[in-house]
């Protein structure tokens, strides 16, 4: 059995922890953590992670930044990444699709159910 | 596996325990009928092997008192006597198996396991949890394949806890049934027998927590979820959303299992429990980050506020509202957001817009300060049934909603141009809308997915000169109901419309309405029947309520009925056995302090009998400390709620007791 491996990239550190424990709870996955867009982007590059689930509205490299950066980097470029976002326009979320991201999953959210909703995106 | 030998012949015992010995199977022997009826009857064993030919009393009356008294345990029955009316008489008397002597070892051997594997919920000699797999024949453990050499004890718990996986073994319960009863172990020898399993266990490869703790509870298996063998390369493909094609579809029914069990009840407690710990030491920031806000709303008063002091503070309340939105306080988070959204605004603020500012934020301080325990019920909300209105019906939507409030189901209504602009753009893409994550709203994510959708059609205007448009708007809803019911076949649809206009009634019907209401209905029969609608054709749960406290078993039928529960109440405890029989309820909710009895007692004695013995039992009491909850657990409960609860909480909490009963069985 291969397990997942998430990296979620959120400035809040209660959101990190809380989808830490969630995610393992859940379905057992690992789940790697960092704070900013450049850590975030450090980690992927050295934890390949299946998925990166990043905040959108960060403090100084927001997510749109983090993830043109992670696409331009070969490493990171083939990981899916997922949206977290509180505020989900429509005109938002197309900007997003237009970006390539994989989904969007709107705050707040269960983190127990956080594991259905990345599968359900990602199709596993 | 324990193992009671009433036997009195000291030759006899030296060669069965000597054969059972390599099974690790502890044995307790007695030598006498009267002392096989001590033991048995105060100790659990999975199996009783009986001599026929006792002192003090014999075994075939033995055997008929452990089965008048209710006790299931396989009884195997020994005797010389090699005639038919010996073995009728042995099975009369509710014996499983009969030997007789002289026998061959083997087959003894051979027959004790096969009892003692009927009795178990596994009839396979091999006992499995993702990659871990015991082989009961032949003593083995493996972990993907690795060997792990454990002692007696170790090789016990292991298969205990693989016995049956969903269970959670308090240390209690795990020494009851791995040390004999001489032995006088303490919980620390069970944990420390824990630790040394999960040290050869992560060895071979196996994580760490594969033997969970559940703190204040024991111990349980932590299924893995299985992942598909032939793993498409996610990395390779495209990290846009993959199309329907090129991926598993759906997924894997095992790992769904596991996602569903995520919401046991002692998943959601242990999350809540985890919730609370982080809120303990996230509620003081959270205080300091509203005092930040308090700040600038006292500088923006004063007219000293200037714009990057305000943007700093648009990211303290965005910060705020994340934090407090994960922890499911959704009131204080939408206070949060609010005034996220006014520091956010384009144009500085002006001082005259400090009293609303300072109104959220005095609010929002209030309601963090007043937030000591975050409740089961503030994480559950989305699972409650979901109701979807496509209706442009402003006045009806607003009662409906109230009215579904009442009922436990989350109400969210969808414009009629937007429903069909939604539905369409999905059909164009192709997309299954629950995948699609850039649809209009709704987007069908797991949360949203509606339970069960409602149309509801305009009136046809009495003057001709609306028609038109009236016509139009009609065809286009049918039209959007088409497309939602071929979209969503599994989804229920509920229209109301003009229930005298028979062709439109049978239209609607014909493009895929399950049930049509009149224009006229109200609200509270609008609910029903979708209530009705999410039941489908299941036959309605049985709840029966203890409790002595009537005003509270007055409302609670009303709180269950949402989720097609059949609620049998009682408030005296003395009528308790001649209800139970009368009710044949599915799930039992008992109150712990009553006057005549208490709900311990009573579920004890529930316990005690083979009818009950499966009954999910839940605790709902007023009493919160662990050693009540505790105690519950002892005597054989299956959840402890403390009140005062939520309707929808409550049901969740059966409801998933009933699915995991339901598994169980099947």
């Amino acid at each position: 059995m291969t397990s997942r491996r998430i990296l979620i990239i959120d400035d809040e550190e209660t959101i990190q922890t809380v989808v830490q424990f969630g995610i393992r709870m859940a379905a057992g996955w690992e789940v790697l953590t960092a704070g900013s867009g450049p850590q975030g982007i450090h980690t992927a590059q050295t934890g390949q992670p299946d998925v990166i689930l990043l905040d959108v509205m960060m403090p100084e490299m927001d997510g749109i930044a983090t993830f043109r950066a992670l696409q331009s980097h070969a490493e990171t470029k083939q990981i899916p990444v997922i949206f977290l976002t509180a505020k989900a326009q429509t005109a938002e979320k197309r900007q997003f699709n237009d970006l390539g991201v994989s989904g969007v999953i709107t705050k707040p959210f269960n983190s127990l159910d956080l594991p259905e909703q990345i599968a359900r995106i990602l199709h596993w | 596996m324990k193992i009671l030998l009433v036997e009195d012949d000291d030759l006899l015992i030296q060669v069965l325990t000597r054969s059972l010995a390599p099974y690790h199977y502890i044995v307790d022997t007695v030598k006498d009928g009267e002392m096989g009826w001590t033991y048995g009857s105060t100790f659990e064993y999975d199996l009783i092997v009986l001599d026929v030919v006792l002192p003090k009393l014999d075994g075939i009356s033995l055997c008929k008192r452990f089965r008048a008294e209710g006790y299931l345990t396989p009884i195997l029955l020994l005797t010389a006597q090699d005639t038919i009316t010996a073995k009728v008489q042995g099975f009369d008397a509710g014996a499983d198996d009969y030997v007789v002597k002289p026998f061959n070892q083997t087959e003894l051997i051979a027959r004790i396991r096969a009892l003692l594997r009927r009795g178990s919920m596994n009839p396979s000699p091999l006992l499995s949890c993702g990659d871990l797999l015991l082989n009961l024949s032949t003593c083995e453990v493996s972990y993907r394949g690795n060997s792990l050499i454990l002692t007696t004890k170790e090789y016990e718990l292991l298969e205990i806890l693989l016995r049956d996986s969903q269970h959670v073994f308090s240390s209690e319960e795990l020494l009851d049934r791995l040390w004999s009863s001489e032995a006088f172990p303490s919980e620390a020898t069970v944990r420390s027998h824990i630790r040394r399993i999960r040290q050869k266990l992560v060895a071979v490869g196996a994580p760490q927590d594969l033997i969970a703790t559940m703190h204040g509870r024991g111990y349980y298996l932590k299924v893995p979820c299985k992942e598909e063998l032939a793993q498409p390369s996610t990395k390779s493909s495209s990290n846009r959303t993959a199309t329907a094609s090129d991926r598993p579809h759906s997924l894997d029914s095992a790992q769904s299992a596991k996602l569903e069990g995520s919401r046991s009840p002692e998943a959601q407690q242990q999350y809540l429990a985890f919730l609370n710990a982080t809120w303990t030491t996230t509620k003081p920031k959270s205080l300091n980050q509203v005092a930040i806000l308090a700040k600038v709303v006292q500088d923006l008063q004063a007219n000293q506020l200037d714009l990057p002091q305000q943007t700093h503070a648009q990211q303290v309340a965005h910060k705020l509202a994340g934090t407090l939105g994960i922890l499911g306080l959704a009131k204080a988070m939408h206070l949060a957001r609010q005034l996220e959204s006014w520091l956010g605004s384009r144009e500085p603020l002006q001082p005259k817009q400090a009293p609303l500012m300072n109104t959220l934020v005095t609010a929002l301080q209030q309601s963090i300060e007043e937030t000591t325990q975050i409740q089961m019920s503030q994480i559950l909300q989305e699972h409650a049934p979901l109701l979807l209105a496509v209706s442009a019906d402003l006045a009806f939507n607003q009662s409906l909603a109230n009215v579904a409030a009442t009922h436990g189901i989350r109400f969210d209504t969808l414009l009629p141009d937007t429903a069909h602009a939604f539905i369409t753009a999905e059909s164009i893409s192709g997309q299954p809308s629950s995948d699609q994550p850039f649809s209009d709203k709704p987007t069908f994510s797991a949360n949203q997915q509606p339970d069960v959708l409602l149309f509801r059609f305009p009136t046809a205007p009495s003057d001709a000169a609306d028609a038109t448009p009236s016509v139009a708007q009609f065809n286009t809803l049918l039209t959007t109901l088409q497309a939602f019911a071929s979209r969503y076949p599994a989804l229920p649809i509920l229209v109301m419309g003009d229930r005298s206009k028979l062709s439109d009634c049978l239209e609607v019907m014909r493009r895929g309405g399950k049930l049509f209401l009149d224009h006229s209905a109200q609200p509270e029969q609008v609910i029903s029947a979708a209530v009705k609608l999410l039941r489908g054709s299941q036959k309605p749960t049985r709840v029966m309520i203890v409790d002595d406290d009537r005003t509270w078993l007055r409302t609670l039928p009303t709180l269950l009925k949402p989720w097609g529960f059949t609620v049998t109440t009682l408030a005296d405890p003395e009528q308790f056995w001649t209800v139970l029989q009368a009710s044949t309820p599915d799930a039992l909710v008992l109150d712990v302090k009553m006057p005549q009895i208490d709900g311990f007692e009573l579920c004890q004695i529930l316990r005690s009998d083979p009818n009950w013995q499966r009954l999910p039992v839940l605790f709902l009491s007023v009493l919160t400390d662990p050693a009540s909850q505790n105690q519950a657990f002892i005597v054989g409960a299956d959840d402890y709620l403390c009140k005062p609860v939520k309707g929808v909480e409550l049901a969740n909490r059966i409801l998933s007791r009933l699915q995991r009963v339901r598994a169980w069985a099947s």
